[in-house]
């Protein structure tokens, strides 16, 4: 593999690189916290487990993220995972949807994973190397994931009756939303003038919905449906997630300035 | 397609016995056990029990049922003295010493981990 020339730091389309960080960020920040609402419930104890190390990882992706967002923009890791009102996170609304039972569960991270996967793979191999060496590292963590959730799709889709109902009804509830991983990045043409992503979120979106169409299909699960609202896909985030906020906000909020 | 739309039970959930290397050329040991209702989620549970802390290279993942359970006391505890087949009565020591004297070879060092 060719090494692409280092990008002078002058040269990084710094507002449009902090709404692509922080997306991502809060996307794996949102759906780590939600998964681990699952740590002592989840259908079985290796299940339990698998999830709450799911969460944790993908914890340890925010983390990173907002590590990199707190370099670019002088500011700290903690106070961008907590510090902010709730109507200033960004990630996407096909996260807001509550725990929601293990069918709604799995549904929520077919779609994220299966989204974030397209996302990634148009980000690894991109210019800014900070970005694109910790893309490299999260996509064989990923994997993972992707692994773990498809051998539940295919589960819950041919278990039984039941269980098929609860996906179909949890594909319901999210398919409208689950476009928004996609919501357009304000000023992203820089990024992909910058050769920091690949393509357009516009067009990744279609390249989602055309990789899991398959999928879909040999399920005889009914296809995701346009986006509704496409334009505030990662704000509005509604009454689930400020409940979720006010659950990770509140340890750090019970001593502010604490040091852990 | 193989949904069931008899509401068949659930497949039952069963034990597998996960063995694991720690590291290239060690031997696989017996790590413990999980329980899941088929290969594939035994597999992801058996990386998430005795994988996720990168402290394994290989593993092996059994349904208990397919392991050949040999406990019979006549084949392995045999009441009669067969201490004669035990190896303890030929020291080597002194001899292997003495051919490796007279054949120049040194003593071969531990196996490198």
């Amino acid at each position: 593999m060719t090494s692409p020339p280092p990008m002078a730091t002058l040269a990084l389309p710094t507002v449009a690189l902090d709404a692509l960080l922080r997306s991502m960020a809060d996307d794996e920040f949102v759906v780590g916290f939600t998964d681990s609402e699952w740590t002592g419930i989840a259908p079985l104890l290796e299940e339990d487990i698998a999830m709450s190390s799911l969460s944790q990882d993908e914890l340890g992706h925010a983390t990173a993220l907002y590590g990199l967002l707190a370099e670019l923009t002088g500011g700290d890791a903690d106070a961008l995972a907590y510090d902010r009102e709730p109507a200033d996170y960004r990630h996407a609304r096909l996260l807001d949807h509550g725990r929601g039972d293990w069918a709604l569960t799995m549904a929520r991270r077919y779609l994220y994973e299966t989204a974030d996967a397209v996302r990634l793979e148009a980000i690894a191999g991109g210019r800014w190397s900070p970005l694109a060496d910790l893309v490299a590292k999260i996509v064989r963590e990923e994997r993972y994931h992707l692994m773990h959730v498809e051998a539940w799709l295919d589960r819950l889709a041919t278990g039984s009756d039941d269980t098929y109902a609860r996906l179909t009804t949890a594909l319901d509830e999210l398919g409208p939303d689950a476009g928004t991983v996609f919501t357009p990045l304000p000023d992203e043409q820089a990024l992909i003038d910058a050769g920091i992503l690949a393509a357009p979120m516009r067009e990744l979106e279609d390249r989602w919905r055309a990789a899991i169409a398959p999928a879909f299909a040999r399920l005889a699960l009914p296809p995701i449906p346009p986006t509704v609202d496409p334009d505030s896909g990662r704000t509005d985030h509604g009454a689930a997630f400020d409940w979720l906020w006010s659950e990770f906000t509140m340890v750090r909020g019970s001593d502010v300035g604490a040091t852990w | 397609m193989t949904r069931d739309r008899d509401g068949a039970p659930a497949p039952a959930i069963e034990a597998w016995e996960v063995f694991r290397q720690e590291k290239d050329g060690d031997p696989m040991r017996h790590g413990g056990s999980v329980m899941a209702p088929d290969a594939e989620l035994a597999a992801h549970y058996a990386r998430e029990l005795f994988g996720r802390r990168q402290e394994s290279v290989r593993l092996w993942i059994v349904r208990r049922g397919d392991v050949v359970d040999l406990d019979d006391p006549d084949l392995l505890q045999p009441p009669l003295d067969r201490s004669f087949k035990k190896p303890g009565g030929y020291v080597m020591r002194d001899k292997l010493a003495a051919a490796r004297q007279a054949s120049g070879q040194a003593k071969p060092k531990a196996r490198s981990r």
